[in-house]
């Protein structure tokens, strides 16, 4: 019994005449239900997601797909154990670290990032360019990503004592004010926001300095894999086709999502082409989005074990992307 | 037609912080049917107490009491009885009819039944063209007046007053005193009278019951003899004034 | 003139706001003109309809069901008053909950809406059944004893007396629980997830570094919270009007208990403690949330004393309340004694202090999200923002309450130093202050839960120790046995200190013999 409140009667009475959908129910008699937890608030790293619903691929492989925004305080995983969601994406060392130390009962099913975009940002007025730039700075962590930072400065030999890590609340602003000499963010997305503020900002990625994880790893309980395979390879089938779609132009169509998807969001259209065009090298894989092959698994397990994360190979089945 | 009331070998104790307080002790009292008692006393003699229980408010340890032929409890729930208090305790969101008609609302009688007697009880007590006015448009003695038509509007056979004009100053009291008579004698109804009124007690009372504290007991009944109708003359007749000093011995312990 | 005192005063702050908005006086510019906030607002109008839209059917919901359920319990407090003393811990509790550690618990367990109505009633109970209690029990207990002497029983009495006498108090508990359930739904909104609402809204802009926007969306939510609370000043004007009492309710009813042996007393002692263990547990229960996101308390209890991982959680528990609990004491001492200063300063230079108002009322509703960049940039990530942010969410009620004590102090027992040629500090030093001694043990008590929020708002979005940290990593390792454990263990805080300040006021009042205040 859980408790849920109609959205109808909600749309009814928050926006009376709004024709915008809450969340897309691509209703069809017949399709299955089927839950996809995002890991952000809507923005382009969703893109390929948004176009295979606009575009009816998920209908045409008889799946009814409702998209769960994420947000900053939103912990996808949960969605799954709370049974909200069938599917999620999720930062890989997080959902490891709870398999190994919760008993979670997650598999990692396909990476959207073969590398991750989180990185380093700081001004080009006071540039940090190498893990070594952040001794005796302050830099800005959400507190999830703290364990990421901390695997980094390991491995690239830095002494964690020697930085200041602070939260970060995804604001700039400290960053551009100088408050601060660096954050921990997507580089697809605030080297935008900065430069509209009329500064130069500089970047490097935790990939390229030992943190080789990927993210927003495709992540399913072993319950539902078990329940609803058949589901799981039409939506990866059709999200593949999305994303392939959105990649082959990236200034194509954000724009066309303006009024629906981002409507209300906050954010510019330019902003989500920037993050569009940025995020293309990151996913692009020999296998085909979502790909993980043996080689990026095994670089995966190797970054994690640095941070003290036993991650093993059987948390990753690449069997559901051979389906698809 | 009219009920007594009657009280035999009552106690009540008051436990506060772990301290006793016998407010009544062996109390016994007889109010013969249409008869008007005034009881009086040092605060603290256990006079309103007596009230209370015999209104049902409060229960009794030990001994009986019967109002008519019926316990307290039962008496207020069948509107053999009416109250009025020192305060005159009206409701301030409700006008002066609405007030009055409170106790009909409480045991559930029909309103529409008894417009002619709010009508009626409004002039008795003098404020008739005030019938939608509020509480707070009203004088103290407006407002006391009020309570006293809202005591009567059960036509009860026995009326139970709680220094009902306790409040009030000299003047406007002498005036209640002389309406309660003549409202009482009207309605025959047998009436409890509390008060520390001197005066009072004697105009109005066909006995005033004294009554001494530590434990609250009766200290002696004095009976008055003085004809009815009483006018307000009788305030300075020379038999007045002994009654009165009676009574204040009485009070002093004599 | 002096009705257009408090516009100048306005006018004055406005003035200053955009100066030093324009120059980038302070925090080198992250504060924005209200000009710029003004432009910002008419340009991101069309984004605004739907997100209040939400924001209002979640603070609406929640509003409705929380108030109607405490004014039920109210009722039943009152006329049953063993109830109110079974009942007590769980009153208690729902008081003292910080929101920011029952939030994640709410979202884990509840979906949809849920969790930010759930949080929008939270907000309204305690409120709407204190001022139900006091309205009913307050009731001139002549008046009732009239009915009673009719033979009307309880429930009589409730119908023809209490529930009217107590309708202007239960609307002015409406009107602070108004602009709460307006805050509790943002609140809840950071965590949820979801498309639409302030809170949303606010989270998906924080990342644009565009401080007039965040300052727009704060505005616009202090100004639903400030009409919620005026619309329901207004209503209690409305219904109040012409039937003051007209006399002071001379006795208030007692709860006409008999004294109860003391093995009855222990078990209502006991029942009270149990029951916001018992309902904590049945609830999850009916909900069947997973046993692995939802910890019951013998499941808490394994985590924290028997599982393996046992000692590290504690570990990591107490250090972080050797870093919470003594900020939560020093902020809750230093907003008390700015409230105090500032109700006292208000008899003496009411003037400055009612120009101050409208800026204090601003602290109290603006998302304090939005005002962390301002509040690092100027103060920096130590003890100061720590301070400064439990100091701002506690000063403003426990204001309120003492100025209010400090109004109450009956003219008469002021005029006798007047007349002795006292001035306004011997006034208030002899008369006033310990005349208002119960309304600073309120105020004091309404502080205590207030500042350990205060604390963990800071530690979360500033400076990264103690609980709020605790609390906010734990959600992302999916620690979900810790999440509950820094709910539980905040709660139980609160409501320690709470109980540690109502001892203290009973000893204080008892001897004194004066009657606490709600």
């Amino acid at each position: 019994m859980k408790l849920n409140l109609n959205r109808r009667n909600f749309l009814a009475l928050a926006a009376a005449g709004a024709t915008l959908p809450l969340t897309t129910r691509l209703a069809m008699a017949q399709a299955t239900p089927f839950n996809f937890q995002a890991s952000w608030i809507n923005d382009a790293e969703f893109a390929g997601y948004f176009l295979a619903i606009d575009k009816g691929y998920y209908k045409d492989e008889g799946l009814d797909v409702t998209y769960l925004s994420g947000g900053p305080d939103v912990i996808p995983e949960s969605s799954l154990i709370a049974g909200k969601a069938d599917l999620t994406l999720t930062t890989p060392d997080t959902t490891i670290k709870a398999i190994v130390e919760q008993g979670a009962p997650f598999k990692i099913i396909g990476a959207q990032y073969q590398k991750n975009p989180i990185g380093i940002v700081s001004l080009a007025s006071n540039p940090i360019k190498t893990p070594q730039d952040l001794v005796g700075k302050t830099l800005a962590v959400p507190p999830v990503n703290v364990i990421s930072v901390e695997a980094m400065l390991k491995i690239s030999g830095v002494d964690r004592a020697a930085v200041n890590i602070v939260p970060y609340a995804y604001d700039p602003t400290p960053l551009i004010k100088g408050e601060i000499d660096a954050s921990l963010d997507f580089t697809t997305n605030v080297p935008f926001t900065i430069q509209q503020a009329g500064v130069e900002a500089t970047s490097f990625l935790l990939y390229d300095f030992g943190f080789t994880i990927f993210n927003d790893t495709v992540v399913v309980t072993t319950d539902t894999l078990a329940a609803k395979r058949k589901e799981i390879v039409s939506f990866l089938r059709a999200s593949r086709k999305g994303w392939e779609e959105n990649l082959k132009d990236t200034t194509v169509y954000p724009p066309t999502f303006a009024e629906t998807w981002f409507k209300g969001t906050g954010r510019s259209i330019e902003n989500e082409v920037y993050f569009n065009t940025a995020q293309k090298p990151l996913m692009e894989a020999a296998g085909g989005i979502f790909s993980m092959s043996e080689e990026d698994i095994a670089k995966n397990i190797e970054a994690l074990a640095a941070v003290g994360i036993a991650a093993t190979r059987e948390m990753f089945d690449t069997t559901v992307l051979e389906e698809i | 037609m009219a009920s007594g009331i009657r009280l035999e070998a009552v106690s009540r104790t008051f436990t506060s912080r772990g301290q006793a307080t016998e407010a009544l002790r062996g109390v016994s009292l007889d109010c013969a049917p249409g008869s008007f008692t005034a009881l009086i006393g040092p605060s603290g003699c256990g006079k309103s107490t007596i009230l209370r229980l015999c209104l049902g408010l409060d229960t009794a340890d030990a001994g009986t009491l019967a109002v008519g032929d019926f316990s307290p409890t039962e008496a207020t729930r069948q509107g053999l009885t009416g109250v009025a208090f020192q305060d005159a305790a009206l409701l301030p969101w409700r006008s002066v009819e609405k007030n009055i008609a409170l106790p009909l609302d409480v045991l559930g009688l029909p309103i529409a039944d008894y417009r002619a007697r709010i009508a009626e009880l409004i002039a008795l007590v003098g404020l008739t063209g005030y019938e939608k006015a509020l509480p707070s448009e009203l004088s103290g003695g407006m407002r006391q007046r009020v309570a006293i038509a809202r005591a009567l509007v059960t036509t009860p056979k026995v009326l139970f007053l709680d220094e009902p004009f306790g409040a009030l100053d000299q003047i406007l009291r002498r005036q209640m005193n002389i309406e309660l008579q003549r409202i009482w004698m009207e309605t025959q109804a047998t009436t409890l009278l509390v008060t520390h009124g001197i005066d009072e007690a004697v105009f109005l009372a066909d006995r005033v019951v004294v009554m001494a504290s530590r434990p609250g007991r009766i200290a002696k009944i004095i009976e008055i003899d003085l004809p009815r109708p009483r006018d307000p003359a009788l305030f300075n007749a020379e038999h007045f004034h002994a009654l009165e000093r009676q009574v204040s011995e009485a009070l002093d312990g004599h | 003139m002096t009705r257009l005192r408090p516009l100048l005063n306005l006018a004055i702050i406005l003035i200053v706001w955009e100066i030093v908005g324009q120059f980038q006086l302070v925090a080198s510019g992250a504060l924005p003109a209200p000009s710029a906030v003004l432009l910002r607002l008419i340009t991101d109008w069309s984004d605004y309809p739907l997100h209040i839209g939400a924001t209002l059917y979640g603070a609406g919901v929640g509003f409705v069901i929380g108030n109607l359920v405490a004014v039920a319990a109210g009722v039943l407090f009152a006329l049953y008053p063993v109830s109110a003393r079974v009942a007590r811990g769980l009153n208690v509790a729902i008081f003292a909950l910080p929101p920011i550690a029952i939030s994640p618990i709410l979202v884990l367990t509840l979906s949809d809406m849920a969790p930010r109505i759930v949080l929008a009633a939270l907000g309204c109970y305690f409120v709407t059944m204190t001022a139900t209690v006091v309205g009913l029990t307050q009731a001139d207990a002549r008046a009732v004893d009239v009915v009673r002497a009719y033979g009307g029983g309880k429930w009589a009495a409730l119908r023809f007396v209490q529930w009217r006498n107590a309708l202007p108090t239960i609307l002015s508990g409406l009107r602070i629980a108004a602009p709460n359930a307006v805050l509790g739904s943002i609140l809840a909104e950071f965590g949820g997830g979801g498309r639409w609402g302030l809170g949303v809204y606010l989270l998906g802009s924080l990342g644009r570094a565009e401080p007039d926007r965040l300052w727009g969306i704060g505005l616009v939510a202090t100004a639903i919270a400030a009409l919620a609370y005026f619309a329901f000043a207004a209503l209690s004007h409305f219904v109040t009007r012409g039937t003051q009492a007209v006399t002071v309710p001379s006795a208030v009813l007692s709860s006409g208990d008999k004294p109860r042996p003391a093995w009855q007393q222990a078990l209502i002692i006991a029942a009270s403690v149990a029951l916001p263990f018992a309902l904590w547990w049945v609830l999850l229960a009916l909900l069947r949330v997973p046993t692995m996101i939802a910890k019951t308390p013998p499941g808490l209890f394994d985590y924290l004393f028997l599982l393996p991982s046992a000692p590290i959680a504690q570990g990591k528990l107490l250090a972080a309340l050797a870093q919470t609990l003594p900020m939560t004491l020093v902020g809750m001492v230093c907003g008390l004694a700015l409230a105090f200063a500032l109700a006292l300063s208000s008899q003496i230079w009411p003037a400055i202090v009612r120009a101050f108002m409208p800026v204090a009322l601003v602290t109290q509703t603006m998302p304090l999200v939005a005002l962390t960049p301002l509040l690092v940039l100027m103060l920096g990530r130590g003890p100061a923002v720590i301070l400064w942010i439990t100091i701002s969410v506690t000063f403003f009620p426990a204001f309120v309450t003492m100025a209010q004590g400090l109004l109450q102090v009956p003219r008469a027992a002021l005029d006798v130093p007047k007349a002795y040629g006292a001035g306004i500090f011997k006034q208030l030093r002899l008369v006033s202050v310990p005349a208002s001694l119960p309304y600073l043990f309120a105020a004091t008590r309404l502080t205590v839960p207030r500042a350990l929020l205060g604390v963990m708002i800071a530690e979360w979005l500033a400076t990264g120790t103690g609980l709020g940290n605790l609390l906010n990593q734990s959600r992302g390792y999916l620690d979900y046995g810790m999440i509950w454990a820094v709910a539980v263990i905040s709660v139980l805080i609160s409501v320690m200190f709470y109980q540690i300040v109502v001892a203290v006021e009973r000893r204080t009042l008892g001897r004194l013999g004066m009657a606490s205040a709600e």
